[in-house]
């Protein structure tokens, strides 16, 4: 059942994934601003989550604290760099090398103080195997990386559909102008959503180093493939970034069923070029 | 006028400050260089041959030095990047003039040799295994087999086992790839067959798609050939609950996996370097840990670097790349740790074949590569 077991491990990285482009798609699509640094703010906490366990706190406290830090640290970058730069009248271009230099000085800060070095968390339950039907084995780290994905995601649905707060990030997101003179103050909005998004960025910053292991360097590539899922899925569209997530990784897992690994990056993101050219769009892009 | 001389004569002494400067320091101190992974996916490993080299340098200055030179190693961090390795490689013979660098790791050993043979340095290898580097360049020295050999031994050892359908797993990198190339070439021809292979990434630490793909082909072995995070794929082969022998190489003396349970029955083969007892205490009392494999292979090398500067001195020749070079193949056989002799750049040894037991490596048969 060789199948069975990939189908489930690429709804485990799907599920990560589409927790890293939800929170993404929330702060793009208000702010318009390409975040690179949520890579850094992804990192951040699963390191801090780290260093608070090995300091004796226990798993629950050190998620939490986790994600206080990076929704703290999130609302940091938007109020005192992104604000600052617009308020210069920086261009989009500009403000995006500053998060990419954000970014680089993130990653080496960690690296100085944690290490390059791959740390692995000191949570020996996490690594216990469940065996599901006899033919899939998932540790509860996998498990539990899942449960909260799922949860995460219909937690976003429900802010941004069915709170004051959610409501007001959606219409600054629509139009800024608008939102501006019916004094919805965009810029409060924008600290607000990039703490948010930072905040849930900080799940799978913390559940898949929990399974897989730190490395400073480690954010970028979960951030790429969320990008291209953001897109492919329609920018602005929650529902669109989670589930072109479990499809991104889906295609990259099952396709070693037909094709060497070596190239299953390579054709998974062939195939959604080609969808590119057809749906510039996105899947569940509103029309 | 005057100030034209003046700026001249600053100009001239910064510039001899900083290129000028000859390689054996001003209190006759020789420096060599070492470009290691001290941190990163390899860290682990490259702390160890740090420490081999500094342990010889110690001991050897503690005695007067050689030929009264104290000696000196000038340590860089390359992380294991072929990139980084070259930036550090021209910082060291251009800005300190070293005639000699350690090196570790095949991609960045590839990588510094073409540039140790335009600069005339001699690069001391005592990790990095690739058959490409028995031929890369005449400045490189591999003062242990390439893989190649490795893997003859490990098939003989493995089909006479009855292990004879095998799968590999490989990095995608210089080092994977020249593994990858030497088991498809050496299992069959001991009687094995190769049922598949997968690739994965230096430092990815997600094997799972790629374990379940190999045990899809259901071998009774499975040949790894990965330089990091070795650790993470043996938990990752116990989560899913394969059953299949994991075998590899010296790339799998990793002290946290031979630690880690999940480690128990994997094979690889290893060259046999034992410490003497006095000596792997020396070690343990200054360094508070055993004196690990990869630490006796760079003691040994920076035994063989000493020995060869030695006579390089006694003969009054200046420090340089070429002395060294020529007067290493000069003495040709040497007694460290373990009796080497350069026949070419690549030294020849005895192998072993170890199993980890309950954190334990344990050596189990010695073979040869012939």
């Amino acid at each position: 059942m060789l199948w069975l077991q990939l189908l489930v491990n690429g709804l485990e990285t799907g599920c990560a994934l589409g927790v890293v482009a939800i929170s993404f798609s929330l702060i793009y699509a208000t702010t318009k601003i390409f975040h690179v640094a949520h890579a850094g703010i992804y990192t951040l906490g699963g390191y801090l989550a780290w260093w608070l366990v090995t300091h004796g706190a226990p798993s629950v406290v050190a998620l939490l604290g986790a994600v206080a830090a990076c929704t703290a640290g999130g609302a940091l970058i938007q109020s005192q760099l992104y604000a600052r730069l617009e308020r210069r009248r920086a261009t989009h271009l500009v403000i995006l090398i500053a998060s990419l230099g954000t970014l680089a000085v993130m990653q080496n800060i960690i690296a100085s103080v944690f290490t390059p070095n791959i740390l692995q968390f000191p949570i020996p339950w996490a690594a216990n195997v469940v065996a599901l039907g006899g033919e899939v084995r998932l540790t509860w780290a996998q498990l539990l990386t899942i449960a909260v994905s799922l949860a995460a995601y219909a937690g976003v649905m429900w802010f941004a559909h069915y709170t004051i707060l959610g409501k007001r990030i959606r219409a600054v997101a629509s139009n800024p102008f608008l939102a501006q003179i019916t004094r919805l103050q965009p810029q409060s909005v924008y600290v607000i959503v990039v703490a948010i998004g930072s905040a849930i960025v900080a799940l799978p910053g913390v559940l898949v180093p929990l399974d897989l292991g730190l490395q400073p360097y480690g954010g970028i590539t979960p951030l790429l493939t969320a990008t291209i899922a953001m897109i492919a899925g329609g920018v602005g569209s929650i529902t669109g970034a989670f589930v072109l997530s479990i499809v991104i990784a889906e295609l990259q897992n099952l396709s070693l069923l037909v094709m060497p690994g070596e190239w299953s990056i390579g054709i998974t993101f062939f195939i959604f070029v080609i969808f590119m050219l057809f749906r510039p769009t996105g899947l569940f892009a509103a029309r | 006028m005057l100030r034209k001389i003046a700026i001249t004569l600053a100009v001239l002494t910064v510039g001899w400050m900083c290129g000028g400067a000859p390689h054996a320091m001003a209190d006759d101190t020789i420096q060599f260089g070492a470009i290691l992974p001290l941190t990163g996916p390899g860290g682990l490993i490259g702390t160890q041959q740090m420490r081999g080299i500094q342990f010889a340098v110690d001991q050897a200055n503690a005695k007067g030095g050689v030929r009264g030179h104290k000696i000196e190693v000038l340590f860089e961090d390359n992380q294991a990047k072929p990139d980084q390795s070259i930036l550090s490689f021209n910082k060291l013979t251009d800005l300190q003039h070293v005639a000699m660098v350690f090196t570790a790791y095949s991609g960045p050993s590839l990588a510094l040799a073409p540039l140790a043979t335009r600069k005339k340095v001699l690069l001391v290898n005592a990790g990095a295994q690739a058959d490409k580097l028995a031929t890369a360049s005449p400045y490189l020295i591999n003062t242990l087999p390439t893989i190649g050999d490795e893997i003859k031994v490990l098939a003989k050892y493995l089909t006479a086992e009855g292990k004879k359908n095998a799968a590999i797993l490989y990095e995608n990198d210089a080092a994977g790839i020249s593994g990858r190339d030497d088991y498809v070439a050496y299992f069959p021809k001991a009687g094995g067959t190769i049922l598949t292979q997968e690739p994965t990434q230096f430092g990815q630490t997600d094997f799972r798609p790629a374990l379940l793909k190999l045990a899809d082909a259901k071998p009774e072995v499975m040949l790894v050939s990965i330089t990091a995070a070795a650790l993470q794929m043996a938990q990752e082969y116990k989560q899913l609950g394969l059953k299949f022998t994991v075998a590899g190489t010296t790339f799998l003396q990793d002290p946290a996996l031979v630690a880690d349970p999940s480690s128990t029955g994997f094979v690889h083969t290893q060259i046999r370097i034992d410490a003497p007892p006095e000596l792997a205490a020396a070690f343990k009392q200054k360094f508070s840990v055993d004196m690990e494999f990869f630490v006796r292979q760079y003691y040994n090398a920076t035994q063989i670097v000493l020995t060869t500067l030695d006579k390089v001195l006694e003969e009054g020749k200046p420090v340089t790349g070429e002395t060294m070079h020529d007067t290493l193949f000069q003495i040709r056989k040497f007694n460290g740790l373990i009796p080497l002799e350069f026949k070419s750049n690549t030294a020849t040894v005895s192998i072993d074949v170890n199993e980890m037991r309950d954190g334990k490596d344990v050596t189990i048969k010695q073979l040869s590569a012939d």
